[in-house]
């Protein structure tokens, strides 16, 4: 903590991690009804895309988010429909979701703006920046945790309700019952297919919240904005142990390594890209560790 | 319940042909039958995971039409399957309540108020259970109560259990038996399914017998023995005639000798010194009632499983704990009972199906030869009057011709002895007719025969020596002669007798006679 660096660091952590936490406690619910949604990537960027376009068009900040989450979430809603009812493989649907959701960003933003690059709209609302008023005496909590945009704390909220959510209420026994024996479901008179599909909705939904953040943030879209965060958040599920505060810890590790990689840039000769890149090493080393671990827990 | 008819159109069995079945309120009434009988089939209709094709249900006076569990449940009635339906890794309050959970606030799980009613409902039917054990922690007993207490947490008043002993030690089919009882005292009416003719009179007032999908009798409990509901189930005559002609036996060419199967964590054997020798020109009949021993001999005998103890030897050589692979090529060949996972791969097609233990012969310079592949499978679909395309995933074809693929499969290799297995379970008439052709002209060609069966028709019909297996053992081994009647061999297949070296006496002096 001596370093002049350290708060700035730990200050923008809390702000990166945000996008990595949204999208992994979405996947949480899709993880635990028994499917591996490898479409949180794709999802993301669809968020990122229509709630700063619908931003730019409305003018209004609420009304852009609401109708940038909601597009997220009817993609998550065909994604769904096609993996369950459709019977289709869900890690081809993820697949093509991830897939169709570059492709039908940058065919928009070329028919609407003529331009398939960086995309800057000037009349982004800056979003709301709060100060949380209990710890602003407290010097170092104060420079970290405070003065975030209130998507950073909205997402601490999500992290709570779907704490709440799944240890605490009646869909949340049932979500997890569908993910651990679905034809034991069946036998209760449940549908597990219905649960399955309220759980892509809400990692549609944080998903959107998450990849709004990117894009309201810069008041710009940018192709492949997201640039593999999906990805990061499935894998911070799993280093999470499945449990949202598992995920946060994990999120915090991976939006620690990029934000310390964003100064060390700045400070040192390693070549940039090399530095960039460390988020998903550091990404890959854990998951080759966490399997190693998990391997050595089972056969113990 | 009236004139229920059911019939499974992909297998063509007729399930159920007009049963009937009256249970009396607060009654303990078992429903009894062979494999196949018809029971579960009647007793799923009632609780709505199948729908009859004709008859009515009558609850309380009242015609009532039942399409899903949900509906069953909304009138009182709950069934306990089988297979348990449990998540391990949840509590046994957590099992009870999912579904119905109990809330506070609308939206939050009332974990306190979920833990009360069912520690109630343990206390009051005197289940001994701990309410906050995981599930899987529990012993099979205890998943059976707890799949007991995820009925009486719905209300249920009519109770409707699946063959609930079969996993069940002597000590908790006690427990169970005595919760039933309290049951009753507490005014719920109980339907048992089962093939245990001790458990009828043990707890029951009444019994219905099915048989081949039809009742045949309805008794008091007190009115009836063990031996009649045996001869009821069972039935006199043998329903089954296949010509077989005389013929000497050979030498032996396959003998298992003292097999035991233990598995962990059982105290008792799954085959307890198990002893069979089949011959040349010779069919093996082992019969029993399933969960006595029969699918394990079928997974031994074809190097599936490993014995725990004993020796099997294949013309005097050992193969004991062979691999499959090893076996085929032996000349060993395996007809299995579980003939859509076991027996082929349903994805793959029909030519794939037939060519998967004999590739090798097609290979030309490390590549199939398609050709050959095709004029081999043309023969066979030919020789066996397959209806179904080559290149057709086999799991479109019908359980008929699917057991012809797997036969044609395994036939078509030179083999002297081959293990059927269940082989004509579901089929129809038909198709069991040309099934039984081919395993009565092996014989004549001189290959010796294991066919294991719970079809005890099938069985008398075929064997020229007839095994029974009763938990685990051979209680019955016996040259096939008219003295050996289906109620004396249903009487051992049930246990109602153990008496092996009599029915050899009664054998050897029929046999001085003659």
């Amino acid at each position: 903590m001596h370093s002049p660096y350290s708060i700035p660091v730990l200050h923008n952590t809390i702000r990166i991690m945000t996008p990595f936490l949204f999208a992994a406690i979405g996947g949480l619910f899709t993880e635990l009804a028994g499917m591996l949604n490898i479409a949180l990537e794709g999802l993301m960027l669809i968020g990122a895309f229509f709630s700063v376009i619908f931003t730019a068009f409305t003018g209004n900040l609420f009304l852009g988010l609401t109708l940038g989450i909601l597009s997220s979430v009817l993609v998550a809603l065909i994604f769904g429909w096609i993996s369950l009812y459709l019977k289709a493989n869900i890690f081809i649907t993820g697949l093509a979701t991830n897939l169709l959701a570059p492709g039908l960003t940058t065919v928009l933003a070329f028919q609407i703006f003529g331009n398939k690059g960086v995309i800057r709209f000037e009349n982004i609302p800056n979003l709301t920046h709060i100060t949380i008023p209990i710890i602003r005496r407290i010097p170092l909590l104060n420079d970290i945790l405070s003065g975030h945009n209130f998507l950073v704390y909205l997402s601490w909220l999500t992290v709570i309700i779907a704490a709440i959510v799944i240890y605490e209420t009646p869909f949340g026994l049932r979500l997890r019952a569908t993910g651990l024996n679905p034809r034991a479901i069946e036998s209760y008179g449940l549908k597990p297919r219905r649960i399955q599909l309220a759980a892509i909705l809400i990692s549609g939904f944080t998903c959107g919240l998450g990849g709004s953040m990117l894009s309201l943030e810069m008041g710009a879209f940018v192709p492949n904005l997201t640039a593999g965060r999906g990805w990061i958040a499935l894998v911070a599920i799993y280093l999470g142990s499945k449990r949202p505060l598992g995920i946060v810890i994990a999120s915090f590790v991976f939006a620690l390594t990029e934000s310390i990689s964003n100064y060390v840039q700045g400070i040192t000769s390693v070549p940039a890209d090399f530095i960039l890149a460390t988020p998903y090493m550091v990404t890959l080393l854990a998951m080759i560790g966490w399997s190693v671990w998990q391997y050595y827990r089972a056969k113990e | 319940m009236r004139e229920i008819t059911k019939y499974y159109v992909e297998s063509g069995v007729l399930a159920n042909d007009r049963v009937s079945l009256e249970v009396k309120d607060n009654e303990i009434h078992a429903l009894i039958g062979e494999n196949g009988a018809g029971k579960s089939t009647l007793m799923k209709i009632l609780y709505g995971l199948e729908r009859a094709d004709s008859g009515k249900i009558l609850f309380r006076g009242k015609q009532v039409s039942i399409t899903s569990p949900r509906d069953a449940n909304a009138l009182g009635i709950g069934m306990v399957q089988q297979h348990f339906r449990l998540i391990p890794q949840y509590t046994v309050t957590e099992n009870v309540i999912l579904g119905i959970e109990p809330t506070k606030r609308r939206i939050l799980l009332d974990k306190g108020r979920a833990r009360r009613e069912v520690s109630a409902i343990a206390k009051k039917f005197s289940l001994n259970i701990d309410c906050s054990a995981p599930v899987g922690d529990l012993s099979v007993g205890q998943m059976q109560i707890v799949e007991i207490m995820k009925l009486l947490y719905r209300k249920a008043s009519f109770l409707i259990l699946d063959e609930p002993t079969s996993v069940l030690t002597r000590q908790e089919i006690d427990n169970l038996f005595g919760i039933l009882k309290s049951f009753k005292k507490q005014g719920k009416t109980i339907v048992l399914i089962t093939h245990k003719l001790d458990e009828v009179s043990e707890i029951s007032e009444r019994v219905t017998v099915l048989r081949h999908g039809k009742r045949v009798a309805v008794r008091d409990t007190s009115d009836t023995n063990p031996s009649e509901l045996s001869r009821l189930m069972i039935g006199r005559e043998v329903a089954l005639h296949v010509e077989r002609p005389e013929l000497a036996r050979g030498k032996p060419v396959y003998r298992l000798e003292s097999i035991t199967l233990r598995e962990k964590g059982r105290n008792v054997p799954l085959l307890d010194r198990v002893t069979i020798e089949v011959h040349q020109h010779e069919i093996v009949g082992v019969a029993g009632v399933s969960g006595n021993g029969l699918s394990e001999l079928e997974d031994v005998a074809s190097g599936l499983r490993k014995v725990t103890e004993g020796h099997i030897f294949h013309n005097e050589e050992e193969i004991t704990n062979l691999t499959s692979i090893e076996l085929r090529e032996m000349g060993l060949a395996y007809v299995p009972a579980d003939r859509l996972f076991r027996g082929s791969s349903l994805q793959s097609s029909v030519t794939e199906n037939m060519i998967i233990c004999n590739h090798h012969y097609f290979i030309k310079r490390g590549i199939l030869n398609g050709k050959k592949i095709s004029q081999f499978v043309r023969e066979l679909t030919e020789k066996y009057s397959i209806m179904g395309e080559p290149d057709v995933p086999i799991g479109t074809l019908s359980g008929g011709n699917i057991q012809k693929v797997i036969l044609a499969r395994e036939l078509s290799s030179d083999t002297d002895f081959i293990i059927f297995a269940e082989p004509t379970w579901g089929l129809d008439v038909s198709s069991s007719e040309f099934v039984y052709r081919k395993i009565i002209e092996l014989r004549s060609e001189g290959a010796g025969i294991l066919l294991i069966s719970s079809n005890l028709d099938e069985v008398m019909a075929l064997s020229d020596t007839i095994v029974v297996m009763y938990k685990g053992r051979v209680v019955m081994y016996s040259e096939n002669k008219p003295s050996l009647t289906k109620e004396l061999i249903g009487e051992y297949m049930l246990g109602l007798r153990d008496d092996f070296r009599e029915v050899q006496s009664v054998k050897d002096s029929r046999g001085v006679q003659s």
